[in-house]
């Protein structure tokens, strides 16, 4: 692009454009705006949610910090970043790659229904996976079936696959997402270049990694961006699911804020707690945008 | 003009005067049967009275009682949670009163033993708790005991135990059989609780037992005699005793296991009867846990205290209603609906395991052996206690560590 076409400010700007997108901004400001700044006000204080507040300075995050549990189920959230966010992109990538050299009857009918979990509730989705994964539930019966007894067990009440299994769940749940979102990325990558790989005698491996992948970095950056952000601030699957347990093996941050602020009376303790997975999740999502970005 | 604020003023007075009476519950949905009765009454013998009844589950009105209390506009009347989590709190904010003066008006402490009502007593800057002045009252009793499928008991050759020895034989006899000693919904956290509570209770002066949950601050958790029970928890879990997938069953399905005839014993709370009743018929019996050294014990208590709030703008009129619930009159419409009276019913229980349920419930205040729940003790023993109780029956924590985390959290 040549750099030598001056930009000149636009010296008419028609301020009655923005009263369009006021009602919009009056919406942010209010249910996201205040009540992060509350939040955030309340993560230097110590109250119990009726009392007046006491001002502790920054108490709350050292404390937070210091608490071994919290700690470890920031530990737990990482591990639920591979079953939310790398398995679902995995398997988004795999199914994508397959449909450029596979073509499939009713193709549309299979990513419907692939894609159903995404439609569905947390709840219900929490409520069948308890269901399928119960001491008697039909995993287990499977399982007895081919003569397995020995694998069954209740996986939800495992110390050693609590987590794992709920993790399986997010995977469930996500990779209908990924998988749209690769599909549709790959529709729109010029045939040529197919074409060229070919007649290059690129194979079905080569073609993914030359052609396929590049092409999709952009919907790969988005996918990461919603799961990675879907598993950090998970809440309801957990609590419908194993509600932390069993002891505390499945404890994530957000069911520590729900247990502070609705539970013992700490919302100072929770509000800082929010405010420090907010954090993390910027952080992790600038991350992303930048380890991904355009070098041009 | 005058004449006109005198018509005015007098048109106002007789509209006040003769305006119906409101009163507004928020209450736990476990009441809800209770209250429609309740209500029912309470409005045919109060002409021009209007009760309003509002109801959510347990989770939804514990974690938003606090505020609702708070609000400008809070119901007359609502439950609370016996402890320092909600009734501490309400309290030490000024959200309810004192029902001291009603208590007296009404005769309500005359009714029970001396000392039975402690857990409603509180200073009244709600920082001391099990003494100072009354702020709730509840006509229901709640009360952990052990239910036992009789058809199995009968077969496996056992009889009621009567004492601890002789419980845990039973549960060896029965796994010995291949039968599930315990049918047990570990993976809700809190049903361990009150298995907890009766093993402690087997071991534990109840005395000692309430007074940590009074002060936990300043009352040693980690004596030799809750040591034993500690273990002895332990040693069930390792026997067996509840199965190997306890910790992945909810609640409500290790209720119906039992009532399909999974499970020899199922140790849980009265208000489970009218369920087992109408699941089991009469094949379900019921006793208050035997101690170790003779008696019996066991947690329990009364149910959700009722509150009135300190911005009623008729609390005589909500009392009056407290005042109906806690009547002999309304003691067998409390059996009625498949409750436990805290005072004794006149009218003969209406089966086998209601008799037997109000025999053990009796047997528990006659030995002054209730030990409430061990959950009530500090605002974040709740989740202390069923994370390290779900660590013990899955053997990932020994006794020795339930003990020092739960001595950890008494301090906290």
């Amino acid at each position: 692009m040549s750099t030598n076409k001056i930009y000149r400010p636009q010296t008419n700007i028609d301020y009655s454009s923005y009263l369009y997108i006021l009602p919009a901004f009056i919406f942010y400001l209010i249910f996201v705006f205040f009540p992060l700044a509350d939040t955030f006000y309340n993560s230097f204080t110590e109250w119990n949610g009726i009392s007046e507040k006491k001002w502790v300075g920054l108490e709350q995050y050292t404390k937070n910090l210091a608490n071994k549990k919290i700690t470890s189920s920031i530990k737990h959230s990482f591990i639920l970043i591979i079953f939310y966010s790398f398995l679902p992109i995995m398997l988004g990538l795999l199914i994508a790659g397959l449909m450029i050299r596979v073509k499939v009857r009713g193709m549309a009918t299979y990513r419907a229904i692939l894609f159903l979990p995404q439609i569905l509730s947390m709840i219900v989705v929490g409520i069948a996976w308890r269901w399928i994964y119960a001491p008697k539930g039909p995993l287990n019966s499977g399982l007895d079936f081919f003569g397995l007894e020995e694998v069954s067990r209740a996986w939800l009440g495992s110390f050693d696959y609590s987590l794992p299994f709920v993790g399986l769940i997010g995977t469930w749940v996500m990779f209908g997402f990924t998988m749209i979102l690769f599909i549709a990325g790959v529709q729109k990558i010029p045939s040529e270049l197919y074409d060229a790989a070919k007649v290059d005698g690129a194979g079905a491996i080569s073609e993914f990694f030359n052609v396929t992948l590049p092409n999709l970095k952009g919907e790969i950056v988005v996918a990461l961006v919603f799961t990675v952000t879907l598993a950090l601030r998970n809440f309801d699957l957990i609590y419908i699911t194993t509600g932390g347990g069993p002891g505390t093996s499945t404890m994530i941050p957000s069911m520590f804020i729900y247990k502070k602020a609705f539970q013992m009376n700490q919302v100072g303790s929770a509000s800082s707690l929010g405010i420090m997975l907010t954090f993390l999740i910027f952080t992790l999502v600038s991350l992303i945008l930048i380890i991904f970005r355009d070098k041009k | 003009m005058k004449k006109i604020f005198l018509i005015i003023s007098a048109v106002l007075a007789f509209s006040f005067a003769s305006k119906a009476e409101n009163l507004r519950i928020l209450a736990e949905a476990g009441d809800e049967a209770t209250l429609t009765a309740a209500i029912a009454q309470f409005e045919k013998a109060n002409p021009g009275v209007t009760v309003e009844a509002s109801y959510l589950g347990w989770d939804d009105f514990m974690s938003t009682i606090k505020l609702k209390m708070a609000d400008n506009n809070p119901p007359d009347l609502a439950h609370g949670n016996q402890g320092f989590t909600v009734d501490g709190t309400l309290i030490q904010n000024g959200l309810v009163i004192s029902l001291e003066k009603y208590a007296d008006q009404y005769g309500w402490k005359s009714v029970f033993a001396d000392g039975a009502l402690a857990e409603f007593m509180w200073s009244d800057d709600g920082a001391t708790w099990g003494s100072g002045s009354l702020y709730g009252i509840s006509p229901v009793a709640e009360d952990v005991i052990v239910y036992y499928n009789k058809d199995k008991l009968k077969s496996l050759g056992l009889s009621v135990p009567s004492n601890f020895a002789e419980f845990e034989n039973a549960l060896k006899v029965s796994k010995d059989a291949g039968e599930l000693p315990i049918a047990l919904g570990g993976a809700d956290g809190w049903p361990i609780i009150h298995v907890w509570g009766l093993v402690e209770g087997a071991y534990v002066d109840p005395n000692q037992t309430r007074s940590w949950i009074f002060n936990a601050k300043n009352t040693d958790f980690n004596t030799s005699d809750r040591m034993t029970a500690a273990k002895k928890l332990a040693d069930m879990a390792n026997a067996g005793y509840f199965g190997s997938d306890s910790l992945g069953i909810g609640y409500d399905d290790a209720n119906a296991m039992f009532m399909n005839g999974e499970g020899v014993f199922n140790l849980t709370g009265t208000w489970m009867t009218a369920d087992f009743n109408s699941g089991m018929g009469d094949n379900v019996g019921a006793f208050a846990m035997p101690r170790a050294s003779g008696g019996v014990a066991g947690g329990g208590s009364f149910a959700l205290p009722w509150h009135i709030s300190s911005k009623s703008a008729n609390p005589d009129l909500a009392a009056k209603f407290i005042n109906h619930l806690m009547s002999n009159d309304f003691v067998d419409d409390l059996m009625g609906v498949g409750r436990v009276p805290a005072q004794s019913p006149t009218i003969d229980p209406t089966s086998n395991l209601q008799a037997e349920v109000i025999a053990a419930s009796n047997a528990l205040i006659g030995a002054n052996a209730k030990t409430f729940y061990t959950d009530w003790a500090t605002p974040g023993m709740y989740d202390t206690v069923t994370q390290e109780l779900q660590k013990v029956i899955g053997g990932a924590a020994s006794a020795q560590e339930f003990m020092d985390a739960m001595a950890a959290e008494s301090v906290n």
